[in-house]
């Protein structure tokens, strides 16, 4: 059992000596395979002959997040599949990590659920030592440098952080190779690609907050629509000066009928 | 990820009194992306006779253009439509001639027999090993899921508009489980005197 | 001098002539008269049926001389039945694998030139007999509408607007069809003519539905639409057809 140490992550506090004791509440800590290198010892097993299929983790999705004049907007499908089979069609896929913090959900529901977790854990920490909210920089380094530290043990993420700090709406882009990124669109999963097109052609800086909710539930819509590992309901949520808000929760299949005004079956047309 | 599923689909056949039905979803997919949503994989061999083929599309539509070269030589030859047991020995020999480089299609015969209209339904695996039941068959990306409502909903003896909202109802309610196959459905009945076609409108993610 | 150059198909006489196919030809003139006209909405095809012995069983024969190609194409046979069930088959054979190739019916004349190219083959390679039938195909295709060919042994073959094959009487046959058909005869019009022709190369007395075999094929909508007439559809139609009295000469 090896214990991974962050304190080489963490800025050194007045707390330090005290926490001591009670490490292993502070900071998470895994049961590791006996051998060097996880990664490697995962793809090894599963590569042998007689090994089972390898482990099938959820996987589709479409998510995106933009900055427009009214803040950010962050849309996003909630389909989990297992292959091809669908396990849940009503998954939270923002991750609401502190009042003020989105953090979006692609790869590894698991992976992306308990880290983004953990970076609330500590961004709450950071918030009650430093007396003032994280910025959305620092908490996005914090995911980015917890995850690099993982790199090669086969994390899989890819997630957006947001938040509206002293510096204004700030968007990030974060996955398990470490990259962070900052930016002004970003959309992440299988569906990306179909969710940009949308995104990038219907996008104007100057939009009413309205417009910019519907441009994003559309992008979300076309992406579920051809990419048969994304679906289920859209929510919709707005970074605002004071934090988030919760806009939306639409399934797709009355977005469809309501899109392109198919009549209820069994009802007459006219 | 299976060949069988590249394209994903799904088909179910099923019986009534004095009638048959065939349905299957309208999706066409490469992998995880969905190229059409109008592509119906049921095919009519005659009035009398419908198959639906699952699997690889470009080898189901290969297979269905040599049924219906082998139909039309029988039809010429022999001044009738073939059988759907006819056609099921067909196709069950056109697979097993290609045993070992099989087509990756997995087909459902359904239809009337006999002067007396027997229902009739059988299906097969993609080398031609037939099986024959007489309540219903499924094939396609999820089959778990279709065999559940199925055996759940099904019942003996039932008539033309029951059939269509049985099979309708395991149709829809199993494709809600399966990410390749879905973007509507399309459900056809047979009867000695008539043939019913509908397209069910589904989810279209 | 003949008997030195007919044995086999491959050698001509010194006359520039291929004795077994001459030989073939006059095979098909012992059978009935089959008679082929094109007309603007429709083609008719008509046959003397010469095998109507009393004990033969036809109740599972719907056409004695006539064969469905295709959905498109018909052929109407005179010479060795036989020998025309070779030919039909790959006929049959070649559309199929057409529209197996191409997903669409095979045009009526590439289907004819296939066929005679067989046909061809049996006049040059050596140990083999031609077929001893002539064909006249009745079809419609998209390129050229409605169509009819007439084929020979030798392997030739030509577009007609009306024409016959076998038949004692062939001269008679083509010389009624040469001055009653007019350009834009109807398919009434034609089956009317077909039936006169027939008249004046058989027995007067043979003109009934035990002796005649009558088909069409026209466009109902945007189908094409092939029909053989029923032996009750038949003498009715002979019924009604005015027939010109007999002459003598």
């Amino acid at each position: 059992m090896i214990n991974i140490d962050f304190d080489s992550l963490e800025q050194p506090t007045l707390f330090d000596s005290l926490a001591s004791d009670v490490k292993y509440l502070d900071k998470p800590h895994f049961d590791l395979p006996p051998n060097s290198n996880p990664g490697d010892f995962l793809r090894e097993t599963f590569a042998h002959p007689n090994a089972p299929k390898p482990l099938e983790f959820a996987h589709g999705t479409t998510t995106l997040a933009f900055v427009y004049s009214g803040g950010i907007v962050v849309a996003v499908d909630s389909k989990s599949t297992q292959g091809p089979y669908v396990a849940s069609r009503s998954v939270k896929k923002v991750i609401e990590i502190t009042p003020t913090l989105l953090g979006t959900m692609a790869g590894g529901a698991a992976d992306c659920s308990f880290w983004e977790r953990e970076l609330g854990r500590r961004c709450r920490l950071y918030e009650l030592r430093n007396k003032e909210l994280i910025s959305v920089a620092a908490a996005s380094k914090i995911l980015a440098n917890i995850v690099y530290s993982y790199k090669g043990y086969g994390l899989s993420m890819g997630t957006m952080i947001t938040g509206w700090d002293k510096t204004g709406p700030q968007l990030y882009y974060v996955d398990n190779d470490g990259t962070r990124l900052h930016g002004q669109r970003f959309s992440c999963g299988s569906g990306s690609t179909y969710a940009y097109g949308v995104l990038d052609s219907g996008f104007k800086w100057e939009m009413n907050d309205e417009e910019a909710y519907e441009l994003g539930r559309r992008a979300v819509y076309h992406a579920t629509h051809r990419d048969s590992y994304s679906g289920g309901a859209i929510n919709v949520y707005h970074v605002q000066r004071n934090g988030w808000k919760k806009i939306s929760s639409d399934d797709c299949f009355e977005l469809y009928k309501k899109y392109y005004n198919i009549a209820p079956i069994n009802k007459p047309t006219n | 990820m299976s060949i069988m599923a590249y394209n994903g689909g799904a088909c179910i056949v099923m019986t009534g009194k004095n009638c048959v039905a065939i349905a299957s979803d309208l999706r066409f997919g490469i992998q995880q992306q969905t190229i059409s949503n109008d592509y119906p994989k049921v095919y009519r061999v005659n009035d009398k006779c419908f198959i639906g083929i699952s699997g690889l599309v470009t080898d189901a539509q290969t297979l269905h253009q040599k049924i219906v070269f082998r139909h039309n030589l029988y039809k010429l030859r022999e001044e009738r439509d073939m059988s759907p047991k006819v056609v099921t020995n067909l196709i069950a020999n056109m697979l097993y001639e290609k045993r070992f480089g099989p087509y990756f299609t997995e087909p459902l015969i359904c239809g009337l027999e006999g002067p007396d209209n027997t229902p009739y339904i059988s299906g097969m695996d993609l080398i031609g090993a037939q099986v024959q039941t007489d309540d219903f068959l499924v094939v396609g990306t999820m089959t778990p899921a279709m065999y559940g409502v199925c055996e759940t909903l099904y019942k003996k003896d039932m008539n033309e508009d029951e059939l269509f909202e049985t099979i309708s109802q395991c149709m829809l309610a199993s494709l809600e489980r399966d990410a390749l196959s879905g973007w509507g459905a399309v459900v056809n009945i047979i009867t000695p005197t008539k043939l019913i076609t509908k397209k069910l409108i589904g989810r279209q993610d | 001098m003949a008997r030195r150059y007919d044995q086999r198909t491959t050698i001509f006489s010194p006359e520039g002539r291929v004795y077994q196919v001459e030989y073939a030809m006059t095979a098909i003139r012992h059978a009935g008269a089959t008679v082929g006209i094109l007309a603007k909405d429709g083609i008719v095809l008509a046959a003397e049926k010469k095998t109507t012995a009393k004990l033969l069983d036809q109740s599972t024969t719907i056409s004695e001389k006539m064969f469905k190609i295709d959905e498109h194409v018909v052929c109407a046979v005179a010479g060795i039945t036989s020998d025309a069930n070779i030919l039909i088959n790959y006929a049959r054979l070649s559309s199929q694998r057409y529209y197996y190739q191409y997903q669409e019916p095979m045009p009526v004349e590439q289907l004819v030139s296939q066929i005679c190219d067989t046909k061809q083959g049996y006049t040059q390679y050596g140990g083999l007999r031609p077929f001893g039938v002539s064909f006249l195909y009745a079809g419609w295709d998209r390129h050229y509408g409605f169509q009819l060919y007439q084929s020979d042994p030798s392997g030739n073959f030509a577009g007609w607007k009306a024409t016959s094959i076998g038949g004692e009487n062939s001269p008679v046959a083509q010389s009624v069809l040469r001055s009653n058909y007019k350009p834009d005869i109807s398919l009434k019009e034609a089956l009317t003519l077909a039936l006169k022709v027939l008249t004046k190369t058989m027995d007067r007395s043979n003109i009934n539905s035990d002796k005649l075999e009558f088909s069409y094929f026209t466009r109902i909508g945007d189908k094409i639409v092939y029909h053989i007439l029923t032996a009750e559809e038949l003498d009715s139609f002979i019924k009604e057809t005015d027939l010109e009295p007999e002459t003598d000469d």
